[in-house]
């Protein structure tokens, strides 16, 4: 059984097809995965069954009267004035920066980054990997998110009237935001990689899009084609009133955004010591 | 062609040197004992071979082949401090991962073969949090054994074992490099386990390899000696420091170097009405050596 020496340079296709592999194996024997399904399942039905305000006469009345603003705005809303108007989908883009730190976290913490970089795999495939994995971790975060805040409108007895290629356009705007945001948690945690509460608290700082919502208090609702080139404002702008362009925009943002963020992650992981 | 060619590396973090102008040569099928103190650079020198850092300057190649290039970073297996696993998965399934991120075609198959190097194929599905530190140790090496690799760096795999586990350990490593053919590199404080199964020694110290040897040299630059215990001591020594270059006592015993047979000392000790209890020839061991080369006592005897 003596080995010859021959030595092969593994293919792209071949390196990323074993690391998806096992990435995804792990995603889906995660139980912290399913937990932030449920948990993204469970948070609009929470708020739009549970959730009511007092209006300028002092009566209560219901946070939501239509059911699909806990999944959208009704219109881009780079400035938010209520609570009513953040909560949507976009939370989802939250939880899903907290899963991937928890993801890549493990990754270090277990010792597999430094059996993994040992081998031919490069620094470009396990961004790429991960950007992947968390992207498709959050469409099926806003596919639970979504059902959740049906099957919770259709309980509470909500308004349930809607443009559904508006809808339709939103929730896969959003969906499609999902390859940015997760290149961008991938990147924050390749940066903090050391300090897992860092990344953890920087995922979660930028996914609540606080530094748009800033500019955009200073810029205005105007300036939204500067906002929208953000991750942010994209995944804003894909609302209740969004059509086919939207959603071409959300692609463009989100691609664009994870080109840049896996360029930048490659460079930093190739220019220091990995463990 | 070397297995390992290293020329000039150094390693800076920060102000601090780990490794300064080190240069190594690994001939191809040795087990390469990679020597030093806490410190001197092993760990660091090793995590560089394995693409894990970057060495500041010099060079390292592989195969003749530039450390980085893929093709040649997919024959290394590795195990370094301990196996990265899932504490949470089986073993089997941490196996079978590390194969699917090989990109291995028969990864059961490729998975047993390596559980059966190891003698783990009972353990497969225990958990990996549950397994022993030597039974990790071991599938660390399963691991490092996926993808058939030509060079295995294997960085103190059998510290912390108990006596069982060192001996399992031994025997796994003589079989891999009998049945894989590989080269192995192996770092280790056990120097007593490393002189066992090592065909190469490299000792290095505070960043520079201050030695590099096959068994064979050691061998012969460990002198022979006479030890013996005599009812005079005190006299003994005396008088066998009269007739011989040098003479010392450890552990009890009078050590005679560059005798000539332990007949001729009996004799001159009986001569001089001294009778010798017990006598015996030994070599110096790797450990004595080493730790003689460590206080510049000399190594080139």
């Amino acid at each position: 059984m003596t080995n010859e020496l021959k030595f092969e340079s593994p293919s792209f296709i071949k390196r990323i097809k074993g690391m998806l592999g096992v990435d995804f194996y792990r995603l889906f024997h995660t139980p912290m995965f399913y937990i932030f399904l449920a948990i993204s399942a469970i948070i609009p039905a929470m708020v739009l069954g549970m959730t009511s305000i007092e209006n300028p006469q002092g009566i209560m009345e219901p946070l939501y009267t239509n059911t699909w603003q806990i999944i959208a705005a009704d219109k881009p809303l780079y400035v938010v004035n209520s609570i009513a108007e953040y909560a949507n989908m976009n939370m989802v883009f939250i939880f899903g920066g907290i899963m991937v730190s928890i993801f890549i976290g493990h990754d270090y913490k277990s010792g597999y980054v430094k059996q993994l970089f040992t081998t031919h795999a490069k620094k470009q495939d396990y961004m790429i990997s991960k950007s992947l994995v968390g992207a498709f971790s959050m469409a099926c975060m806003c596919i639970t998110y979504l059902l959740g805040g049906t099957i919770a409108g259709l309980l509470v007895g909500a308004d349930m009237s809607v443009s559904v290629i508006s809808l339709i356009c939103a929730v896969a705007g959003k969906m499609v935001m999902s390859l940015g945001w997760a290149s961008l948690y991938t990147f924050l945690n390749i940066i903090f990689r050391r300090y897992f509460g860092i990344s953890i608290a920087s995922s979660f700082f930028f996914g609540t899009g606080i530094l748009i919502i800033g500019i955009g208090a200073i810029v205005g609702d105007s300036a939204s084609f500067l906002l929208n080139a953000f991750l942010y404002g994209s995944s804003v702008n894909a609302c209740l009133s969004s059509n086919g362009l939207s959603v071409l925009l959300c692609l463009m943002v989100s691609v664009g955004w994870a080109l840049i963020y896996n360029v930048l992650g490659t460079l930093i992981l190739s220019k220091c010591d990995v463990y | 062609m070397n297995a390992i060619e290293i020329r000039n590396l150094t390693k800076s973090f920060g102000e601090k040197q780990a490794v300064c102008g080190l240069n190594m040569t690994v001939p191809m099928g040795a087990i390469y004992g990679f020597i030093g103190e806490n410190g001197s650079g092993k760990s660091t020198t090793e995590k560089m071979i394995c693409g894990l850092i970057h060495p500041s300057s010099g060079e390292i190649k592989l195969y003749g082949r530039d450390y980085t290039d893929n093709d040649v970073r997919s024959r290394v297996g590795v195990l370094i401090e301990a196996p990265g696993c899932f504490p949470n998965q089986s073993v089997w399934n941490n196996l079978i991962l590390q194969a699917t991120n090989l990109g291995i075609k028969d990864a059961k198959k490729e998975v047993i073969k390596a559980l059966k190097m190891v003698r783990m194929e009972g353990a497969a599905s225990n958990k990996y949090k549950n397994c022993s530190l030597g039974m990790k140790q071991r599938i660390g090496i399963a691991m490092a054994l996926l993808g058939e690799p030509a060079l295995l760096i294997l960085d103190e795999p059998i510290n912390g074992l108990d006596a069982d586990g060192m001996r399992i350990m031994r025997e796994v490593l003589t079989d891999i490099t009998k049945n894989y053919g590989c080269t192995v590199v192996i770092s280790s404080h056990i120097l007593g386990e490393l002189e066992k199964i090592a065909t190469h020694y490299g000792i290095i110290r505070h960043g520079r390899m201050i030695r590099e040897m096959s068994a064979t040299e050691l061998e012969n630059s460990c002198p022979t000696y006479v030890a013996l215990k005599a009812r005079d001591m005190s006299r003994a020594k005396a008088l066998l420091n009269l007739k011989y270059s040098r003479v010392i006592e450890a552990d009890g015993y009078l050590r005679v170097y560059d005798a000539g047979s332990s007949e001729e000392i009996v004799t001159y000790l009986y001569e001089n009405n001294i009778l010798v209890s017990e006598i015996m020839t030994d070599k110096i061991s790797l450990e004595e050596y080493y730790i003689d080369l460590m206080n510049e006592k000399g190594g080139d005897r």
